[in-house]
Parts: structure tokens; sequence; C-alpha cells
């Protein structure tokens, strides 16, 4: 199958998605993280925190210097929502992303 | 106005005639027939239609000079044709003119006197570039000033005869122009061209504000329809992923990102961090079959359809598994001009059916069409371009993008730019040896090692470590899958085993024809034209419902099928891959805990 699936793909984002994921053979994909919490549905507002996982990683690894958008997405989502993350901060808040 | 003497020498039979009163027009109507004269029964009925058809035009046309028409009610026309016009003279069906045709015989006479108008110099819309962009005959990108000769608005046309000649295609747009009341709706697009035309439009239904969607990759346990209000979008980005080192991926990957607002939000810059309520238009060919062909691609084989996806999946996609950076450059539209480019997008996705060239038609080609027929300001040929950076540096260039955007220091932040996440594959390495004398000097060393050689070394790591290392071992994991990937696919093609993989063959086909229906939506309801209208969407919710819930069953039993195709070996070392992510995030979580941290819950 796609002999040279890469070629193509990259020149046209073919339609991969197909593929993304289904051939892995693990469930994995970049959210389930080995996170606890991260089978079964997942409201729309964990969503924001699952996404920002990997990115809240980076950036409690790299002491702050690494931040993505997701991080940022996350980190206004939970001082909006979350009383004990109002107060917190960015790093606390990373900590406690990467701890779920 | 004086009775015209309809004579036509060529007619062996001479006729009678009759001539309209043109009390309100500025042109006359004269009807003779071919073979016996009209009776007093076709007469009444003749009349009757012209009246009535009159009665339904823009004042511009009913007022206009020179439109003078000559009808002549013919029984030898071809068995499929209703009327024909030459220029003034029309030959009409005289079978039409039998009691029960009314409607059939107006819709007739509408088409034939559009074809008299628009070739008169007050019409002239078939031959003005904005309608052809619209209708479907785009120029081509390489040769300049020519257009395509085939149409491909072939989904849910009203009438598959449009598509013949741009001239068809006003003639048959007009008629329902000025009858359906949906028109509007339907073709809004085209409903605004009109009406500027003839500053005049006949009355219309409401429209829904939301443009209807079908997401090719719905996630989770969503439905994929999308309704889509363009007063929801703040901006729309042009989405460019970036080339990498392979041959022919070095001109990237163009796409287009709406920003739309988490619900509740007013629109604004802080829609920019809904990130996962963004949605990204994407050109991409759809494959449709298990194996891919270079030549099918450069010959245009491949349909190419716009995808509607999730900004998170996008970002996924490209800066982690194939890891390359995606450029997030807004572009400057005006609000009624984001609404207008979004239209034009979801009549794309309802009726086009294009195919995909590698050079002549590409994401980029598409892309170009789509942004300078949604946003006529745009409609400069200078922006022209079959690359799809070449197109984001000539929209930098005309101050139609602004580019900046990548300059500022908060890019990544802000979400202008999403890195390829291996840029900083080496850095959290080197954080992590810090804390622990891991074994090597490089990262690619540690991705290349052995899981369970690195398993020991995770069970000890202190927290700041640990995160680094957990983005690492989603690295690995993620490159495993890919080669896992690769070994599936050369097994697939393998004729040695293709018992063994016949049934994940199978899952596979079935998958791809069930993804063709969400990414060519009109084929999932009958019934209508253009966007599908309240009613057809009633429809369509429970077909794409059931054919989402057949995709997500064939992926997970594909998944199952790819897995059983592994190797023992190759079986192992998923399992100690998800051990180690399970592990190190079992222990960031005790660390974190241990620490007196923030608890989220």
């Amino acid at each position: 199958m796609m002999v040279r699936t890469a070629f193509v793909l990259l020149l046209s984002g073919l339609s991969a998605s197909a593929f993304a994921g289904s051939f892995a053979g693990t469930s994995a994909g970049a959210s389930s993280a080995g996170s606890s919490g991260s089978s079964g549905s997942t409201s729309g507002d964990d969503k924001v925190v699952l996404q920002a996982r990997e990115d809240a990683a980076g950036f409690v690894a790299s002491d702050g210097r690494i931040r993505g958008a997701r991080l940022e997405a996350a980190l206004r989502h939970l001082r909006a929502s979350n009383a004990a993350a109002r107060d917190a901060s960015d790093l606390e808040i990373a900590q406690a992303i990467l701890a779920r | 106005m004086p009775l015209r003497i309809c004579r036509r020498t060529a007619l062996a039979v001479l006729t009678c005639l009759l001539a309209v009163p043109a009390a309100a027009s500025g042109w006359s109507v004269t009807h003779t027939a071919h073979g016996a004269p009209l009776d007093a029964r076709e007469s009444t009925a003749a009349f009757a239609a012209v009246e009535s058809v009159r009665a339904r035009l823009p004042p511009r046309w009913r007022d206009a000079d020179d439109l003078d028409v000559a009808i002549e009610w013919r029984n030898d026309l071809p068995e499929t044709v209703h009327g024909r016009a030459f220029g003034p003279h029309l030959r009409m069906r005289r079978a039409l003119l039998a009691p029960d045709d009314a409607h059939a015989r107006e819709s007739a006479l509408l088409h034939e006197l559009a074809h008299r108008y628009d070739r008169s110099t007050h019409g002239g819309l078939s031959r003005d570039a904005r309608l052809r962009d619209l209708a479907g005959w785009p120029q081509r990108p390489l040769r300049l000033g020519t257009r395509v000769r085939e149409n491909a608005m072939r989904d849910r046309s009203p009438d598959a005869y449009e598509l013949t000649s741009p001239a068809e295609f006003v003639a048959v747009n007009l008629e329902y122009f000025l009858t359906d009341p949906d028109y509007a709706c339907r073709r809004p697009a085209l409903h605004a061209y009109f009406a500027a035309h003839f500053d005049w439009a006949p009355s219309a239904a409401d429209c829904a504000a939301a443009l209807p969607f079908v997401e090719a990759e719905a996630s989770g346990r969503e439905t994929p329809l999308l309704p889509l209000d363009p007063a929801r979008v703040y901006a729309v980005d042009y989405l460019l992923a970036e080339g990498n080192a392979r041959p022919m991926s070095a001109w990237g990957h163009s796409m287009l990102r709406l920003v739309i607002c988490a619900p509740g939000r007013p629109a604004g810059p802080d829609c920019r961090l809904d990130l996962q309520h963004h949605r990204v238009l994407s050109f991409r060919a759809f494959v449709d079959d298990v194996q891919i062909s270079n030549l099918r691609g450069l010959t245009g084989r491949y349909p190419s359809r716009l995808f509607v996806l999730p900004l998170d999946q996008v970002i996924d996609e490209y800066t982690r598994i194939e890891l390359r950076g995606l450029q997030s450059v807004p572009l400057r539209l005006a609000p009624d001009e984001i609404a207008s480019l979004l239209e034009r997008a979801a009549t794309l996705h309802w009726s086009y059916d294009g195919r995909y060239w590698f050079v002549g038609n590409n994401c980029a080609v598409e892309t170009w069409k789509l942004l300078h027929t949604g946003v006529p300001r745009l409609a400069d040929a200078r922006l022209r371009s079959i690359t799809p950076n070449g197109l984001l540096r000539k929209l930098a260039r005309s101050g139609d993008a602004d580019a900046s955007v990548l300059e500022r220091e908060d890019a990544v932040r802000a979400g202008f730019y999403f890195p390829s996440a291996d840029t900083e594959y080496q850095a959290l390495f080197d954080i992590a040896r810090t804390a622990q004398a891991l074994p090597g000097t490089t990262v690619e060393d540690w991705l290349a090692s052995e899981p369970e050689s690195r398993a020991s070394w995770l069970a000890t790591t202190g927290q700041r470590d640990g995160a680094a290392l957990l983005v690492l071992e989603h690295a690995a994991r993620r490159r495993n899958e890919l080669e896992l990937r690769d070994a599936l696919k050369r097994r697939l093609l393998d004729p040695r085993q293709a018992a063994r993989v016949a049934p994940a063959v199978a899952t596979l086909r079935e998958l791809l024809a069930a993804g063709d229906g969400l990414s060519r939506p009109a084929q999932l309801i009958d019934g209508g034209y253009g966007l599908p209208q309240a009613a057809e969407q009633v429809v369509l919710r429970d077909g794409v419902d059931a054919r989402a819930l057949k995709l997500r069953g064939l992926r997970s039993q594909l998944e199952g099928e790819a897995r059983a195709a592994l190797t023992v070996e190759e079986q192992a070392r998923v399992a100690a891959l998800d051990r180690n992510v399970e592990m190190l995030g079992a222990r960031l979580r005790a660390l974190h805990r241990e620490a007196g941290g923030l608890q989220l819950d």
C-alpha cells in the first residue's frame, strides 16, 4: 500500500487521514500521553487541557522557554474555569497539566 | 409598436402572426407557428406565458431596448430540446403550448429569453470573468488568460445542462434566480452577482446564517456536521505547512485556517486561542485506492476535495508526525469578505468534483482560486502561483497577508507559528542529561535505543528532566508508529503475504469508501441543489452520523488487523514503548503529588 506515500503526502497533503493513527498498532496518538484520565469520553474542556499536555511538558522541562500556543490556550482556559488555577503561576499550572 | 411581419423564406409553410401588446416593455414579442397556425387556445397560452415571464423580469431587462424577439413554435425540435435562440429568433417546442405545461412552457421561454438578453449589449454575463469564476470555469494558472474547458461543479447542480457552456449556465441560472425563492440561499454568490447586475432582486427566502459543512474527520463522538456562521469567524489565516527535504515537498502545502470563536466569546483577537474550535480548509487529493500512484497524481486521476479538518488534528499531523512547521499568516479581510470567502468554500464543498494535478491544479492553485473567487478583490493575476510558499510570498507582497506576525517575539505562543516538534528534541535531551548521566550525546542515539534500555532511566527522573523525557518518549513512539506503518504497507503489497493481509486490505478499502462520502458530502443526500437547506440537512444528519459511526468502527477494526499483522518483536516493541509512556506519566503524577503541586480537580 502506498509505496511512495511519503512523497505524495508531503507534496500535496493527500488524504492521509485514513492512515493517520490507524496503522499505528497502538491507540496512542499524541493526546493520550500516558495519562490516567485520557481514555473514555473527553468533554471539550478536558480536551483543551489534554491537547496542551505535550506543550506543558516542554514548558516545565525548559523552565518556560518552550511555550506553545496550546499551553497558552489551556492556561487561559483553566484560569477562567478552575478556581484552584486562578491565582497560580504559569509553571504551577503547566506542572498540574503534566500531572493529569 | 408597429406590427411586425414575420417571414422566413426558408419555411415552406407560412404562418399566422400575432403581436403582443408591449405595454410596459421596451421590446416586442411576435409569435409564429411552424405548420398549422396557432389555434385560439395555443395563442392564448403563448400570450399568457410571455406576459407571465415578462412580469418576472427585472425592470432593467423588461424595459431594455433592442431585445425584440420573434418566437416560432415548432413541432420539429429534437426530443430533448425545448427551445433554441438564434439572435432575436426563438424556436420553441410547440407541444409546450399544451394545457398542462405552463411551468415547463414558462421555464423554457425564460431560458431562451435569457440567451437573448445575455447576447445583447445589456447582458454579456456569460463573457464576464467574475461570472465564469463563480460558475466553475476558472482561469488556468499556467496559461495566461485561458480558462479550463470542463466545469467541475458537478455535484448538486439544479440542471446538469448548465455545465455545457457559460451561456447555458447563465440561462439556467437566470431561470432559477427569477423563479426559485431559495436560489438566494442555495447559490448565494450567484444570487448576489445577478442582483448587483440588475440592481434588483426578486423576493427571496430568509437564509440561515450558518453554512453547512461536513468534517472529514470528526473527532470523538461528535457529529461531523459543522454549521458555520461566518460571523463567528474572527479571521482567516493562510496556513502553510513548510516544505522539508523530500524532493517535491519543498513547496509546502497551503491551507486556510478559520479562526472560529468559542461559543459566547465576542469575535475579536481573543478568539485566536480558541484553538479547539478552529478549523482548517485543505484541498487534498482523495486517494480512493489502496495503492497510491505518482502517475495518477501527475495525470489528474485523483479527485481534488476540499477537506474540513480540526486545527488540532492538522497541528498534530504536520508538526508531530511529519515534523514540519506550520506558518499561520493572517489575511487582511473585512468581515463581509470573510463571509463571502466561506460561502465560496461551502459551495465548493458541496458542488466541486475537480481533479488533482500535481502541477496544474495542486493545493496552491485550488487555494488561490478559492481566495480570488471568494474575495473578488484578490482576483489579481499577479497573485497567481502554483506553489504554496510562492502564493504566500505574493499575498504578503501585495499586503493581503500580514507576514510580520512570523517575526513577532510571541509568534509561537500566540499561535502564528507552530514549530516542528523535533526542533526542541536535542535541547530537551540536554536538559535531561544534566539531571542524569544518560547514555549517548545526541538525541538521535537516545531515540534509536531500545525502549527497555531507557526504562530504568525513566524510573528515576525528577520532575523537570522527566518532563523532557516524556516529550522524547512520545517522539520515539510516533517514530516507531511511522516505521511500522511503512513496514505494514510493504507487507500489504507483497504478493507472498497476500492471504495474511487480505482482511486489512479489505477493511482499508471499505474505510476509503466510507471516507469518500464525508469528503464529498453531496453523495450523502438527494434532492435540492447548491447549499443544502434545512429539510435536506435533517436527512443529511442521519446519513452523516451513520457514516461517521461506520468509519470509527472500521478504523478500530483496521487497527486490530494491523496489530495482528505485526511480528512478535514488533508487538513487543510497541508494548515496551507504551509501558515507558505509562510509567513516566505515573512517575510525574507521583512527583507532583509529593511536591504538593496544584491539583486541577
